[in-house]
């Protein structure tokens, strides 16, 4: 399938949630990450966190202009990234959790790219042409991000005192939340069916864990609970998210529909 | 994570080749606590924009440094180790003359023993 028009009503409406998800999570990490920018431990590092910050927004351009296809309703991916209210997005709990200190951001981070690597394999032979091809790309960028944040969470969680204190911490509060990524999206099976999706978010959810238990195990830190609450996975969000809202929207609404 | 120690921060060495077939050229340096992150950072500083092929990281520390003047900028005069004074020019035009061709050759189909025309 090539086109959006040749997809099942029901189909495309699914499309069009799991699009919102992806672009609602790459979005909302961006921004988050992007705090660091002039801030961050050390210079490089602070072009580095810059970067991968700049390409989850790029990320999250590309799957907004996917899903205003999809959508067709006349709203640009401008207007699905800004114009909508905070109780509108639909990105993970995870991504609720504000920047932090370097630790929680580390973690949230490896969190989220971890799940989202898994995600992003399971859709990489999707019969839908156009989000396989954009996979296609997204997976040689989040690649390098796994790459980066693996470095860094191995040497937080394996240094002794302070770093490691830190993560067991960050992963205390966010644990509970990290497999809100792959939550079971309530039209998924619709998704299975037409092959956009080569398994439910359930199964994905079991080899994401799966793949984490290696260097959890070698690293010594205690399991990642269930998730707690999965009903709200993507709704419900936090204050700390309302706050980076009002940031992120704030140029967008000083003139709604200025061009630059 | 509070602080990095200066001391467990030491400079890197980057070379980078623009595209295929280019020679290795210095970029510059990045500062990192190891390998690993050195990489990390030398692809962030200089190969985010798509502006590199392939990239050397190389530790400072690792790198012997010739910079004795006596060794390299001798005060007697050498200029006689100099292939100098023998002007080409002429000599070239008439080659080039013979062989039918009226501007160098592109640089890409020289040989690597290029005739130089400066005197």
């Amino acid at each position: 399938m090539t086109a959006a028009a040749d997809l099942l009503p029901a189909t495309r409406n699914a499309l069009s949630l799991l699009l919102l998800s992806m672009a609602d999570d790459e979005f909302v990490i961006g921004f988050s990450d992007s705090e660091w920018t002039g801030i961050a431990p050390l210079l490089e590092e602070d072009v580095a966190m810059s970067s991968l910050a700049q390409d989850e927004i790029g990320h999250a351009q590309a799957l907004y202009r996917l899903l205003a296809e999809v959508v067709d309703d006349g709203c640009d991916a401008d207007a699905w990234a800004y114009d909508r209210p905070p109780d509108g997005y639909y990105h993970a709990r995870l991504l609720d959790h504000p920047r932090g200190d370097w630790a929680d951001t580390i973690v949230r981070r490896y969190l989220y790219d971890t799940a989202d690597a898994v995600r992003l394999e399971a859709l990489a032979g999707s019969t839908f042409e156009p989000l396989r091809d954009l996979v296609g790309k997204l997976r040689r960028e989040e690649r390098y991000h796994v790459m980066h944040v693996t470095t860094w969470f191995e040497r937080l969680a394996s240094a002794t005192g302070e770093p490691r204190r830190r993560v067991l911490d960050a992963l205390e509060r966010m644990g509970p939340d990290a497999g809100t990524v792959l939550t079971p999206l309530p039209t998924e099976l619709a998704l299975d069916m037409a092959g956009i999706l080569d398994a439910p978010m359930s199964e994905l959810e079991a080899r994401w864990r799966a793949s984490l238990a290696p260097a959890f195990g070698a690293l010594d830190l205690p399991v990642l609970p269930p998730t707690h609450d999965p009903g709200t996975s993507r709704t419900a969000h936090s204050d700390a998210f309302r706050r980076l809202h009002a940031e992120f929207t704030s140029v967008r609404w000083i003139d709604p529909g200025a061009i630059w | 994570m509070s602080r990095i120690s200066e001391r467990t921060l030491e400079p890197w060495e980057v070379f980078r080749r623009e595209k295929e077939g280019d020679p290795m050229r210095h970029g510059g340096s990045v500062m990192a606590p190891d390998a690993v992150l050195a990489v990390h950072y030398a692809r962030e500083l200089y190969g985010r924009r798509q502006e590199s092929a392939a990239l050397w990281v190389v530790r400072r520390a690792d790198i012997h440094d010739l910079s004795d003047p006596d060794l390299l900028q001798p005060p007697l005069d050498r200029s006689f180790k100099k292939p100098g004074g023998y002007v080409m020019r002429d000599k070239l035009a008439a080659a080039r003359e013979r062989s039918g061709a009226d501007t160098p050759r592109p640089k890409s189909a020289r040989g690597p023993r290029a005739a130089t025309d400066t005197p």
